[in-house]
């Protein structure tokens, strides 16, 4: 830089007059710096242009690097449904129904399964929300995750579920609690928007209730042993709140149990089968046996169930079947409508139901087929020792076509023909059901 | 009843082969190849889905959990792919070793340049992946990534063979690279397919071709006959070379709109493993390139 204004000082000096310089020294000067000037920001530009080449060159050099494990480490990864939409993970799933049925509201409220629950149809003509279930779920720490799910209906808000699964006991040991639907069998764990049916089968209707045991205070342990062959071993202790089968105790608690074996093997790359012994037992606290009575005692439920599915893309078959067995025994005290004391007398109950069902799926259709009934090998109901007659066996027959546009949405439309009420009267009802689910991604549970 | 179950158990445990190398369970066959090429005969590798399985539809198996069980690490794809059954085989495996955020646990697409993040994403996009298109298995430069980060996890997991797998990992790289330069002479830049789903976005990236229309209205959701329809329309004015299709997806849309145009179908491997000749990622590329050139 300094040369060339030297260079410049010495050739204005070589060619200009001395003369002329000494009357346009100011306008030379002038002229000088300007010149000076223009060259400086001529290198300046130079200077930034190989600056922006040298950066343009390094962010190439970054991206060929890119990424490392450190850079992303903190990206979430969404492998627990949700993405980076939601943390924790939710999602809404509405389940509504219309209901059609040659029977009236009235005989539908009171239509229990004699002999066994006095529990009624629970929907009514016309259109029904069974209701608008919340799912939140996220890890708690690196020790704990912790689900919530609380269905929303028209009576209010309910938790249904609110439990914490460990994630870091060894051994393949896991623990469950808070509250929580017992995982003994599958149909009871799953929620009713996730029954292959728009109603849960006949025994668990009979035996536990409309929605299974449903959610109940507990603790739950279970083992997954390193065997060659998948088993799974699980205990369970509960309050036993389910008002059919156990109810509340008025001195004691918990005072429900319950023990199950799972165990699967693949039948080929495609085709899996799953099957395993349960049993759930306790003290009995029931008014929803028989009208007007109340039933203090012990029961046990013994189930056996077994799945076989096939599924290859959106294409699967699945057969499932399950067998229960109730044992129950205690003091049973009828009450007139009044609520006035009329007798007691011992109650002993040795009773059995089954279901099957087939569902095929094709695409976006799947058609399904379920035949349940009680009462198979054994109708043992015994008042005083007396054997109560109530009619023919319950059973029903069920066929669903479903249209399942994505895994977000699910239409059914399902026909039962009900002979469960003993009394002759078939209910013939026809239902139209819709669930949608917004939020975190569901889970494909086996 | 108790104690024979115990016993039985505790000699079924005892019983089974003791195996002394580390227990990988991948997901995906491609990742379960990889994780071979890198461990060898110290690794024994458990693949969850198999080659002829689209791995967007699966439940979790029991038998895949109890792989999950066993495993010191799991290796998945990531990008919500597997989101459907992988967060159930992790938590229900009731292994400590595999749980999020632990080194058994381990996410493929963390090492790779994820293309589609989509900013904005809803449902009534169909089966968008809002972390990114999860599809990039199709892209080499990415799987040698991959590979790179998987060689440091095993290193890491098994230090007494960290120099085995780093050896494993350079003659790899080496034979990958050699390799690369045989797929970049392949020359599809200009040309132009139709694609059934968005899989093969990774692939135009990388080999420079343009995908100028898709047989599924949505990712994920089955064409209606107006979208076809209206494909076929596109397909007169953009003239692609081929539809490119893999046997995961139907085959009668991509065969009456081949039909209809007079444009050919190719069918490409969807997964290493997933078509006669395709056993490792070498011959799973050879085949896609030699299909589409």
């Amino acid at each position: 830089m300094r040369t060339s204004i030297f260079t410049a000082l010495l050739l204005a000096a070589v060619t200009v007059p001395l003369s002329a310089l000494a009357a346009d020294n100011l306008d030379d000067r002038v002229n000088r710096l300007d010149t000076e000037l223009g060259r400086q920001s001529e290198t300046i530009r130079e200077q930034q242009k190989t600056i922006e080449e040298l950066k343009e060159h390094l962010k190439e050099q970054n991206t060929d690097k890119l990424p490392t494990t450190e850079e992303n480490a903190g990206k979430s990864t969404g492998l627990f449904g949700g993405s980076l939409m939601t943390n924790p993970y939710i999602s809404l799933v509405l389940d509504a129904k219309g209901y059609a049925s040659n029977l009236k509201n009235r005989d539908l409220e009171s239509r229990g399964v004699p002999g066994f629950t006095t529990e009624g149809r629970g929907l009514r003509n016309g259109f029904n929300v069974d209701a608008a279930e919340l799912f939140i779920f996220a890890p708690v720490d690196p020790y704990f995750n912790l689900y919530v799910n609380v269905p929303v209906t028209d009576s209010g808000a309910t938790l249904e579920e609110a439990y914490f699964v460990t994630t870091s006991l060894p051994e393949g040991l896991q623990v469950k609690g808070g509250r929580f639907k017992s995982n003994t069998s599958r149909l009871n764990s799953q929620h009713p928007h996730a029954w292959d049916f728009a109603d849960i089968a006949l025994p668990y209707k009979a035996f536990l209730g409309s929605e299974g045991s449903g959610g109940e205070n507990g603790v739950q342990l279970t083992w997954l042993p390193q065997m060659p062959v998948y088993t799974l071993l699980g205990v369970e202790a509960f309050q036993g709140d389910n008002p059919l089968i156990f109810g509340s105790d008025p001195n004691w608690g918990p005072h429900a149990f319950s023990a199950f074996a799972k165990t699967s093997i693949d039948t080929s790359d495609n085709s899996t089968l799953y099957a395993g012994p349960w049993a759930m037992f306790g003290s009995t606290n029931s008014t929803g046996i028989l009208p007007d009575t109340g039933l203090r005692g012990d029961s046990s439920l013994y189930g056996m169930e077994a799945v076989w599915k096939w599924k290859e893309g959106l294409q699967g078959v699945t057969l499932q079947g399950e067998y229960l067995y109730l044992v129950q025994n205690g003091d049973l005290t009828a009450t007139d409508p009044a609520g006035a004391f009329v007798s007691v007398d011992h109650l002993r109950r040795h009773q059995d139901g089954a279901y099957l069902q087939a569902l095929y799926r094709y695409g976006r259709w799947r058609i399904c087929a379920r035949y349940d009934r009680l009462e198979l090998f054994d109708n043992t109901f015994k008042i005083a020792d007396v054997q109560q007659s109530f009619g023919g066996k319950p059973w029903r027959a069920t066929g669903s076509l479903e249209f399942i546009p994505t895994e977000f949405s699910m239409i059914r439309a399902q026909f039962t023909s009900d002979h469960s009420a003993r009394d002759g009267r078939v209910n013939d009802e026809g239902i139209l059901q819709f669930v949608f689910t917004i939020g975190a991604h569901p889970a494909h549970t086996f | 009843m108790r104690n024979i179950l115990l016993t039985l158990s505790l000699t079924l445990i005892l019983a089974s082969p003791a195996f002394a190398g580390l227990n990988v369970v991948a997901t995906l066959p491609w990742i379960g190849s990889l994780a071979k090429e890198i461990g060898k005969d110290k690794v024994s590798v458990t693949t969850l889905v198999k080659p002829s399985q689209d791995p967007h539809y699966l439940d979790a198996k029991p038998s895949m959990i109890l792989a999950g069980r066993k495993a010191d690490i799991i290796m998945y794809n990531g990008l919500d792919l597997e989101i459907g059954y992988l967060p159930l085989v992790i938590e229900q495996s009731k292994n400590p070793r595999i749980m999020t955020s632990m080194p058994g646990n381990f996410d493929c697409s963390r090492f790779v340049k994820v293309l589609e993040k989509h900013a904005i994403v809803d449902r009534g996009m169909g089966d968008a992946h809002p972390l990114g298109n999860p599809h990039y298995h199709f892209s080499p430069t990415n799987i040698l990534h991959v590979a790179e980060g998987m060689t440091n996890a095993l290193a890491g997991m098994d230090k007494a063979n960290a120099d085995y797998y780093r050896a494993n990992f350079r003659s790899f790289s080496e034979r990958f690279k050699e390799k690369q330069k045989q797929w970049k002479s392949v020359n599809l830049k200009g040309k132009k397919f139709v694609a059934y789903h968005k899989l093969y976005e990774y692939l135009a990236e990388e080999f420079g071709f343009k995908l100028v229309g898709y047989v599924e209205a949505k990712p994920g959701i089955p064409p209606s006959a107006g979208h076809i329809e209206a494909l076929i329309e596109s397909m007169k004015a953009s003239r692609p070379d081929a539809i490119i299709t893999s046997d995961f997806f139907p085959k009668h849309e991509s065969e009456s709109i081949s039909a209809k145009t007079g444009v050919k179908v190719i069918t490409l491997p969807g997964d290493v493993g997933n078509m006669k000749g395709t056993d490792d990622y070498f011959s799973f590329m050879d085949k896609i390139l030699a299909a589409l050139r």
